[in-house]
């Protein structure tokens, strides 16, 4: 399978009225979310509200019960709104274009640095082992971490596996990026580095989809900041709207907690 | 009094059988573990008709002993006009029956690799194969190696049973050196010797295997 991609433009993307339901519990309700091209939106809210699960809604590593889901025009995970489950072979050339960053990293421990970075390059894109390992190389060497390249996941510290996963997703060449609490499993004085390169994604206009406790981040970098709460949208804007002048109720109290437990450490 | 010299004389012999032995249970485990890949995928799979047969099949060809087994192979494959020869129907069956134990192991040992390591795979677009391929099975049989080793250590001893088909391994020969020699001690002893040292060999190339996958 050769899918190089086309175009490196950013992409947008659009959700319109999802659902989502585990059983009889719904973790999304009625989810509608316009992403834009080049921006980054981060996506914040107490924990179980749902951000994950909408994240992954958007390379349908979680199925949607209903609603739609929109890379630029074209829906993922069905056919039609509503209808079939398209074919494995378009979904996999549509997630080839949408990258994604966990919480745990979820690096292939039996490849290296460079083997899990060059993996989908030869596997997905259908480049030639020699290509392959040149783009892996760039992109380690974007993430600051050429000197890496033969070291086991084990044989790095969190916040250089948290980089290595950032470059196996850009070294496909990703027009929108998804990340959920990517800095959530490292310790402190290792988010940083992490943030840094995010920084760098985001000036370089990539889309980029951030679940995030880093509220920092989220008023610095963000172009957009959602609040989510028991499986709502309750409330989008811009940083300065969205942490300075909050006017629902629930955003409000989310971030005193916030403030709370962040100001009385000592 | 106990006579070195019948081991010695018969020592070719009995090598030659081991032969058997080791055909027998490599190439049982080598298509074990390729067959047992593929009923592990089968178990695993969303599709519930998948799964059911992985699980029949692995009812089946642990519930029923592997003697058994061999019995119904060899009477019953010349009936349905399949005309192997006995080792080929002996290889065949010893992995048939190896898949079922190696699939549970692999099974386990991909339940053991965290969820998150598919879905990075997924969510960059590899195929399910791929997925398989790349990502899951080589941690899998690493994983599973000392399973799977212990695995071919009771296929060495259960090799055996293929004398039932008529193959001369290294017990049915062991006998039939021992009733014309008289010398059953020595020639039985010489055949334990010869088990444990083809089981010590196996163990210690796993150790070494295992050593050398450990990053
Ligand atoms: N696989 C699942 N099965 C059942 N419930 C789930 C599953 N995944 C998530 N949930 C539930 O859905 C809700 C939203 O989860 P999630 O999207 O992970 O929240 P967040 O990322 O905001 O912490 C939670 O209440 C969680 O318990
Ligand atoms: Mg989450």
């Amino acid at each position: 399978m050769s899918l190089e991609p086309t175009a490196t433009s950013p992409a947008s993307a659009h959700l319109r009225a999802v659902n989502k339901f585990y059983g009889d519990f719904q973790a999304l309700k009625d989810i509608t979310l316009d992403i834009p091209p080049g921006k980054v939106t981060c996506l914040i809210g107490p924990s179980g509200s749902g951000k994950s699960t909408l994240l992954r809604c958007i390379n349908f590593l979680e199925e949607y019960d209903s609603g739609e889901v929109r890379i630029d025009d074209r829906l993922i995970g069905y056919e039609t709104p509503g209808g079939k489950r398209m074919s494995g072979r378009r979904l996999r050339e549509m997630r080839c274009d949408i990258g994604m960053v966990f919480q745990q990293f979820n690096l292939w421990p039996h490849m290296t640095a460079l083997q899990n970075v060059a993996e989908g390059l030869e596997r997905v894109r259908g480049l030639k082992r020699a290509e392959a390992t040149a783009r892996a190389r760039e992109a380690l060497a974007k993430v600051g971490l050429a000197d890496k390249e033969a070291n086991h996941p084990s044989r790095l510290s969190g916040g250089q596996q948290q980089r290595v996963a950032i470059a196996r997703a850009i070294a496909m060449q990703p027009r929108i990026m998804l990340f959920d609490e990517p800095t959530s499993a490292l310790d402190p004085e290792l988010v940083g580095e992490v943030l840094a390169v995010m920084k760098q994604l985001a000036a370089e206009g990539m889309t980029m989809v951030v679940v995030t406790h880093e509220m920092g981040f989220a008023a610095h970098v963000a172009d957009r900041v959602v609040f989510m709460e028991r499986g709502e949208l309750v409330a989008a804007g811009a940083p300065r709207e969205i942490f300075q002048h909050p006017t629902d109720q629930r955003l409000a109290s989310f971030l005193q907690g916030y403030r709370e437990r962040n100001s009385l450490d000592f | 009094m106990f006579s070195f010299q019948t081991i010695v004389e018969n020592l070719p012999t009995l090598l030659g059988a081991a032969r058997y032995t080791l055909l027998i249970s490599v190439l049982g485990c080598a298509q074990g573990l390729i067959l047992g890949a593929l009923l592990c995928a089968a178990a695993l799979s969303k599709r519930t008709a998948l799964r059911r047969a992985a699980g029949l099949y692995v009812s089946f060809f642990r519930g029923v002993p592997l003697l058994i087994q061999l019995l119904v192979a060899y009477y019953l494959l010349p009936v349905v006009g399949i005309n192997v020869p006995p080792l080929a129907a002996a290889v065949l069956t010893v992995g048939l029956c190896a898949a079922a134990y190696l699939s549970e192991v692999l099974r386990g040992s991909i339940n053991a690799i965290p969820k998150g390591q598919a879905e990075a795979a997924l969510a960059i677009g590899m195929s399910p194969g791929d997925l398989w391929v790349r990502v899951l099975l080589p941690q899998a049989l690493k994983i599973g190696l000392p399973a799977i080793v212990n695995e071919l250590i009771l296929l060495v001893k259960a090799s055996s049973l293929v004398t039932v088909v008529g193959i001369v391994e290294i017990t049915r020969m062991s006998q039939s050196i021992a009733s014309s020699t008289y010398r059953y001690l020595e020639i039985y002893l010489a055949a334990a010797f010869l088990y444990l040292a083809i089981n010590l060999v196996i163990a210690a190339a796993g150790r070494l295997l295992e050593r050398r996958l450990t990053v």
